[in-house]
């Protein structure tokens, strides 16, 4: 059961996470300011509430699934290096000569 | 950042400290509110009896009627008033005497202009001794707590009060 959610791609490239997070910031501190005004003037609390609560959910669909904007710089890796035969053949070695020891 | 746990953990830290700051900026916007308003009082007829399983005289006064607009106290920080009104008289045995007669309770969004007529009080006016009985000079006061979102309970007190004397004899008749 974790192996299917493990499965899921999730990961952000770097830049998408910085993006990520400045657009929650700037979507939560202008639902903010929106409903911190609009409850002053209707003078009721709630709605300052409920407001920021919408704007949690609107960042939420925004930026907890990796979308594709948060993925378009990926980063760039050495090519994998074809195996060589020298290590694999040398750490036996060095296990044999432990157990020679004991 | 890089997963989706970590990403609703600090959208859910982030959201909670805006809201909190939000929360301060309320109280802040109404902390130094005046939340008096005039209150007008009148009481009509004041009986005093010297009631016999109890130990002193009871007067149940009926209040004549109460008229105060409260909508001014109401903002967006109020969750509900507590109005109560309270009689204070000075007595030999003690120098200040306060005793509730009467409350209600006013939530937001309710009528706030109360236009109260024939009101009896709720509550028994008992003084611990004789000291009812041809006082002079007995004040009545409405006062109201602030109930609010966040911030500071305040006890407000509403300007404008009634004084009155209270007779001389207890009454005799039954009217109950």
């Amino acid at each position: 059961m974790l192996s299917i959610f493990k499965s899921i791609p999730t990961h952000m490239d770097y830049k998408g996470q910085k993006l990520a997070e400045q657009i929650f910031q700037g979507i939560i501190l202008i639902s903010a300011v929106i409903g911190f005004v609009y409850g002053l003037i209707i003078e009721q609390f709630g709605w300052t509430v409920y407001i920021v609560l919408g704007g949690f959910a609107i960042s939420c669909v925004l930026t907890l699934p990796p979308w594709p904007m948060y993925r378009q710089n990926p980063l760039a890796w050495q090519p994998a290096l074809p195996e060589t035969s020298g290590e694999p053949s040398q750490k036996p070695q060095e296990s044999l000569k432990k157990k020679k020891h004991k | 950042m890089n997963t989706v746990l970590s990403r609703a953990n600090s959208l859910f830290a982030f959201s909670l400290s805006v809201m909190a700051a939000l929360t301060f900026g309320c109280f802040i916007t109404t902390a130094f509110k005046d939340r008096r308003v005039p209150v007008d009082i009148h009481v009509a007829k004041v009986m005093l009896k010297n009631v016999d399983d109890f130990t002193g005289p009871r007067e149940r006064s009926d209040l004549g009627f109460i008229t105060f607009d409260l909508s001014p106290i109401f903002d967006w920080n109020v969750k509900q008033l507590f109005l109560y009104l309270s009689a204070e008289y000075a007595t030999k045995s003690n120098a200040l005497n306060q005793v509730v007669l009467w409350d209600k309770i006013v939530l937001r969004g309710e009528n706030t202009k109360l236009n109260l007529r024939d009101m009896k009080s709720k509550y028994f006016f008992f003084d611990d001794g004789n000291g009812l009985r041809a006082n002079k000079n007995i004040t009545m006061t409405l006062s109201w707590n602030v109930v609010p979102n966040a911030g500071i309970l305040p006890l407000v007190a509403g300007s404008g009060h009634v004084s009155l004397p209270f007779p001389d004899t207890y009454e005799t008749t039954k009217s109950y």
